[in-house]
């Protein structure tokens, strides 16, 4: 019996609600245009997972970042969401650097 | 180095349990009128590769099942509790040729067909009055 998905699973699912809460919290206060980036750090997590040998280690880093991918495509459902009093909303938000340009960039969502 | 392809299968499972989650609750929820029938596959499927995960002695492909096995665990409690709570909130649209649906919208003034969700940020709040001329409009 190899219990490593088992337990790997049950972390993935706190890997997955943790997404949820930076998610809202993230998109409240530095707004939706930060997605690149955070697009970015979670391909970068999942490159780094590779030379990882330890495979708790690999496997956490590796759903940290398809989270933080996940995440990244749902910044702007998020930002509406907020507009729409469903979240509580904060109008000022923290910019990215280049946000001029990132505005003109259509943001995922899946 | 040795490549470890344990993480890049957590990764892909993960990214992919999480989005045809995402994608099939919604889909799944609203066409069907009987919605313990799907949620009891979803949890049939997610006890089976969980299962899967503790026989296979492949570290990558426990990983798959048991990630793939514990998101359609969740997806049977989105199907049968959480998805109808979004639909009955306006969360979500309604499907009104669904009679399940229907009898939210009959119900529940704040249940709606319109996607509210499918539009651009645009940077402040919506008023009451807005709110309710994008219900109306569905725009």
């Amino acid at each position: 019996m190899n219990s490593f998905g088992f337990w790997l699973g049950i972390a993935v699912l706190f890997v997955i609600g943790l997404g949820f809460v930076w998610v809202i919290r993230g998109e409240r206060y530095f707004g939706f245009l930060w997605w690149p980036y955070v697009m970015t750090l979670g391909a970068a997590c999942i490159v780094g997972a590779l030379f990882i040998s330890n495979n708790w280690a690999s496997a956490l880093i590796g759903a940290a970042g398809a989270s933080l991918i996940w995440g990244s495509t749902e910044l702007k459902e998020q930002a509406v969401r907020g507009e729409l009093g469903w979240y509580p909303f904060r109008e000022k938000k923290i910019d990215p650097p280049f946000a001029k340009v990132i505005k003109k960039w259509r943001a995922p969502s899946l | 180095m040795e490549i470890n392809f344990v993480g890049l299968a957590a990764a892909l499972a993960t990214f992919f349990g999480v989005w045809w989650g995402h994608v099939s609750v919604r889909k799944i929820e609203r066409e069907t009128v009987h919605v313990w029938k799907p949620a009891l596959i979803a949890l049939a499927l997610g006890v089976g590769l969980m299962s899967a995960s503790f026989l296979s002695t492949n570290m990558a492909l426990s990983a798959v099942f048991g990630i793939l096995g514990m998101t359609l665990l969740f997806d049977a409690l989105e199907i049968a509790v959480r998805q109808p709570r979004r639909i009955k909130h306006g969360h979500a649209p309604a499907n009104p040729n669904n009679p399940r649906h229907a009898k939210i919208l009959a119900e529940y003034p704040e249940a709606t067909t319109v996607d509210l969700l499918n539009r651009d940020p645009r940077g402040r709040v919506y008023s009451a009055a807005e709110l309710t001329a994008l219900k109306e409009n569905g725009k």
